[in-house]
């Protein structure tokens, strides 16, 4: 129960701290107005959070595979369910962004916009699956096995892309490091920026408890 | 598990010598491969006769012809076996990972031919000759492979859905997606007449890409093919 108060008041201190203290970005090399760089707060976190519910979905798909234990299958729905939500989230935080500092909601050439669209793509795809498999034991199965494809494929999108092609990528890659791998943001960016990226983590955690908890009672009645 | 790697590839060739006499009785995939290849080339000719794209719009339509024709035949590969009822003898006869290159031996042939058949046709459409041949092969050799090797195992997951029609296409296309980017850029060199130092980077992500794929869907197909 605790952590569930400190989620309510260390988010609301992230919320206005990031309003009231300095912009994250340096005022010299910004493309727009400063402010638009607060996004950063939330943007970056709804990404990574999009991205550990990936992972969990993989990891539980594995472990469904490894076990044969239904509720595996209903945490990895729930994990990509989550997954589904926090990255239209980012999507939409990220169109914000582009436009007041890029001039368009979207742009294709923007290789990690394109990532996250793809991620889009691949929740879809996870869901018009599960859909058409009736019977619960396939449906765990083969959502397990393309849940594993297609992580593979996104770690070649996501993490190899934007290396391949470095001239595609419009991000602010000098807000969190320069070129030479140093840490560019102040002391107390850091420390809002990493508060933010627990509480989102911890956010995620907790809903996810909740959606695992009604898919297994679901679960359980449609047994019965 | 297999026994000895002699009987082994020759079991996997008995699942392509099946493959292509069934595939000669009723010419499903064949047909439905080069007709969508043919339509879709000539509605690119059509839309783009008159004009001289760029080397970068030339590959991306021909990829895009490559990939659609693609998904329309590859699918048949594992749903034919359900829909004839035949997919339950092929399971006693043999193992997962037999039938898996089995079929995707086959289905890389379905792509060599498509390949063969759409290729001088596109140069003779649109008007554009690949200015360094080696380039543009390679691409072409390495994507058909990353087709096929990614392709196959999704076939045989669609298979056991109720709802077959455009899942197969759904699915595969973010598992393809980066496939067409490196090798559409990899294209784009071959018909515009750089060397092989330009498409480096792409090379190895479609290298590494096929291989992963393949790898992977080996590993998983038991699962899928053992339900």
């Amino acid at each position: 129960m605790w952590w569930k108060i400190a989620i309510l008041l260390v988010m609301s201190a992230v919320i206005v701290l990031a309003f009231v203290t300095a912009s994250p970005m340096n005022p010299t090399i910004t493309l727009g107005p400063v402010d638009v760089y607060r996004i950063f707060y939330f943007h970056v976190p709804t990404a990574w959070v999009a991205s550990v519910a990936f992972l969990v979905a993989m990891f539980q798909a594995i472990q469904y595979l490894r076990t044969r234990d239904m509720s595996r299958d209903v945490r990895a729905a729930a994990a990509n369910r989550l997954g589904l939500v926090f990255a239209i989230l980012a999507v939409i935080t990220g169109s914000i962004f582009a436009r007041m500092t890029w001039g368009e909601f979207w742009n294709w050439s923007e290789i990690r916009e394109v990532s996250i669209f793809i991620l889009l793509l691949i929740y879809g795809a996870y869901f018009a699956l599960r859909s058409a498999l009736p019977d619960p034991e396939t449906r765990a199965t083969l959502s397990a096995v393309l849940t594993i494809i297609f992580a593979a494929a996104a770690l070649f999108l996501i993490f190899v892309l934007p290396r391949v092609y470095p001239a595609f990528s419009q991000h602010p890659s000098d807000t969190i490091v320069d070129s030479e791998g140093q840490i560019t943001m102040g002391s107390m960016v850091i420390v809002i920026f990493a508060t933010s990226l627990v509480v989102f983590t911890a956010l995620f955690f907790w809903i996810y408890r909740l959606t695992v908890r009604i898919g297994l009672v679901e679960q359980k009645r449609s047994l019965e | 598990m297999p026994t000895g790697s002699v009987s082994w590839a020759a079991k996997v060739a008995a699942v392509v010598r099946k493959e292509l006499v069934s595939e000669f009785r009723t010419r499903y995939a064949i047909n439905a491969i080069v007709m969508f290849a043919l339509v879709t080339l000539t509605v690119v000719s059509f839309a783009v006769g008159l004009l001289s794209p760029s080397s970068e719009m030339m590959a991306a339509l021909f990829w895009i012809i490559l990939f659609f024709a693609a998904m329309s035949g590859l699918a048949q590969t594992f749903i034919k076996e359900e829909e004839s009822g035949t997919a339950l003898v092929l399971k006693l006869s043999s193992d997962g990972s037999v039938i898996f290159f089995g079929k995707l031996l086959f289905n890389l042939l379905l792509l060599i031919v498509l390949a063969v058949l759409i290729v001088p046709l596109f140069i003779i459409f649109l008007k554009i000759i690949p200015a360094n041949w080696a380039v543009f092969l390679t691409g072409l050799v390495l994507g058909i492979v990353g087709l096929a090797g990614a392709t196959t195992i999704v076939a045989a997951i669609v298979s056991k859905a109720t709802v077959k029609g455009a899942l197969f296409t759904v699915l595969s296309f973010p598992v393809l997606l980066p496939l067409l980017v490196a090798v559409i850029e990899i294209t784009t060199v071959g018909f515009s007449g750089g060397g092989f130092g330009e498409i480096s980077a792409p090379l190895q992500l479609l290298v590494a890409y096929d291989v992963v794929m393949t790898t992977l869907s080996v590993m998983l197909f038991d699962f899928v093919w053992r339900l």
